[in-house]
């Protein structure tokens, strides 16, 4: 080491202290809280789980006895859970991608308009504020098969009741339809800032070489927009997989199960039917899933962005 | 496009967005009876559901606990993520790595750690606690914070740190006299967005929070649910009382919240 640094020309080292100076200076101790958080509130999470998975518990005694992989075996001859993966998916996507076409034609029309939000901001903001659940008792009354609010309409212009939540599909649709009610005002706030971030230079060179404002659209605004609208999709997706409330309100995983979210079968196995084991192992298999679905929406934003640079 | 044309074309949807929230309006002036009578109105204004309610359950104890672990977890949140954003967006490599992790953590659906937690809260006694929901929710919303902060960070020239260093500001030196004092608009507008997801929580509520003297208010709403006869009306007035002071909040903030979402949007 001492050898090293005798030999080191004199002006490297130099060059060295004064990018070194330029450096940032943060503290390392400032990542610790957060690190911390991490351990606490993942990294704790996945390890107990996994013990959890691989033994039987009760809700008052935890790791009991090895099982070895019983409670996997159980996760996955369950039908009603592996069907909640496969809708929880089916739901995250769907909603997500409603959610963003919605609200990007929304934002696009009201930076159309104006360049400034003025009160719609704010109106826009309700919905993301107002509790899932008070949402959920809203629509669940509104579609009420007899006396909601929905059907007096319709008999209001002679056009036949409808009962959405009475049937598997319609349930299904209407949770859909009641989380993108609720989202659609997010993606409408983030997708019309990232509208007044498009360079006027990149609208004007398009304007002179003569595209119209359908071709402005496709060709300039939407591109550069792209990592943009993935990096929403990719946040309501998420959301999508953890919703909860809603279900727990409106129709409580049913009819059948058609409605029974991974996150809601997952809490009712754990702490209604106590069933601890098992609910780990769902955890797990559920998490594996998202991770997996998660990563490819992220790395295709990565190519997005790179694309881009 | 026209002006004209665009604003016609936006109305319905405003309309619609707000039908939901007009109706539990409506709901919280029907009797019993006249909930389900078909129509967006009440056949007859009934009052009587709101002094109901108070008699029925606990409303400002709910209230009151909903605040209190809201704005604590908002505390315990920026107390972690004010820092780590500081992190984040200026240790290069190790912060963007950092950065990855933290958001890599947000995609796990947080039914993940109901269980484990769940221990973790009974074998530290903060099982029914409202200590314990803060340190839950506090910790869950950290990714959000942590997010949107670093894009506050980020918008703040180098040069201003440096000239920090030249008087001999370390890391937190910095942190708590020029990063700090320039991302306020920031840490205001991600402790809001803070707080309003930790006032709507409902799934860790549920779970660590069962006994009355703790529920929260969305945990109390949700309860009327489980009644044979489901008192829509008080759940309706129940509803609003939650939900007038923080869309006074939404709606006073309303420049910063947009604002701090953008922070997040334009990365």
């Amino acid at each position: 080491m001492a050898e090293g640094a005798i030999t080191r020309p004199a002006g490297l080292t130099r060059r060295r202290a004064v990018r070194r100076a330029r450096l940032p200076r943060v503290s390392r101790w400032q990542a610790a809280p957060v690190t911390a958080a991490l351990l606490v509130f993942s990294g704790y999470p996945l390890v107990y789980l996994v013990g959890l998975a691989l033994t039987e518990s009760t809700l008052a005694r935890p790791l009991q006895s090895w099982v070895g992989s019983d409670n996997f075996r159980n996760a996955l001859d369950n039908e009603i859970f592996t069907g909640s993966l496969w809708r929880s998916t089916l739901f995250a996507v769907l909603a997500a991608a409603g959610q963003l076409v919605i609200g990007t034609g929304l934002a696009l029309a009201l930076a159309a308009r104006a360049r400034r939000l003025g009160l719609l901001g704010g109106l826009l903001l309700l919905p993301l504020v107002t509790p899932p659940v008070m949402v959920g008792v809203a629509w669940k009354l509104l579609l009420a098969p007899v006396g909601g609010a929905v059907n007096g309409t319709l008999a209001l212009v002679g056009l036949p009741a409808v009962n959405p939540l009475g049937d598997e599909r319609g349930a299904f649709w209407t949770l859909v339809v009641i989380d993108t009610w609720q989202w659609t005002p997010f993606v409408v706030l983030l997708v019309y800032a990232a509208l007044l971030g498009v360079p006027e230079e990149l609208r004007e060179a398009a304007v002179l070489d003569g595209a119209g404002h359908w071709r402005l659209l496709v060709s300039v605004v939407l591109p550069y927009l792209r990592p943009a609208l993935l990096a929403v999709f990719l946040l309501r997706l998420v959301g999508g997989f953890k919703v909860f409330d809603i279900v727990y309100v409106v129709t409580a995983g049913g009819p059948g199960a058609a409605t029974n979210t991974s996150t809601y079968e997952i809490q009712r196995t754990a702490l209604e039917s106590f069933q601890v084991g098992t609910a780990a192992a769902e955890t797990l298999v559920f998490s594996v899933m998202v991770g997996a679905v998660a990563t490819i929406v992220a790395l295709v934003r990565r190519r997005a962005v790179r694309a881009e640079r | 496009m026209s002006r004209r044309l665009l604003t016609a074309l936006l109305a319905p949807v405003a309309v619609l967005m707000a039908v939901p929230l007009v109706y539990i309006v409506s709901l919280s002036l029907r009797s019993r009876d006249d909930v389900l009578n078909g129509g967006l109105l009440p056949s007859e204004v009934f009052w009587r559901n709101w002094p109901d309610t108070f008699g029925a359950i606990d409303l400002p104890r709910h209230l009151a606990n909903s605040w209190v672990v809201a704005a604590g977890a908002v505390a315990l949140t920026l107390a972690i993520a004010v820092p780590a954003a500081h992190y984040t967006a200026r240790a290069r490599r190790s912060g963007e790595r950092l950065l990855s992790l933290v958001l890599a953590s947000y995609c796990a659906p947080p039914v993940v750690a109901v269980l484990p937690l769940f221990y973790l809260l009974r074998t530290t006694g903060l099982n029914n606690t409202l200590a314990g929901l803060v340190l839950v929710t506090g910790l869950a919303n950290v990714p959000v914070a942590v997010w949107l902060l670093d894009g506050f960070v980020r918008r703040v020239p180098q040069e201003i740190e440096e000239a920090a260093w030249l008087d001999g500001l370390g890391g937190w030196g910095v942190l708590r006299h020029v990063i700090a004092p320039l991302i306020a608009p920031g840490i205001v507008a991600s402790g809001l967005i803070c707080f309003f997801l930790g006032y709507n929580e409902l799934l860790f509520a549920l779970s660590f929070a069962q006994e009355t003297s703790v529920q929260t208010l969305p945990v109390a709403l949700s309860l009327f649910q489980g009644d044979r006869n489901i008192q829509f009306g008080r759940q309706a007035v129940a509803s609003i009382v939650g939900v007038a002071p923080v869309y006074v909040l939404a709606l006073l903030a309303q420049r910063r919240l947009v604002a701090g979402l953008s922070a997040g949007a334009v990365k």
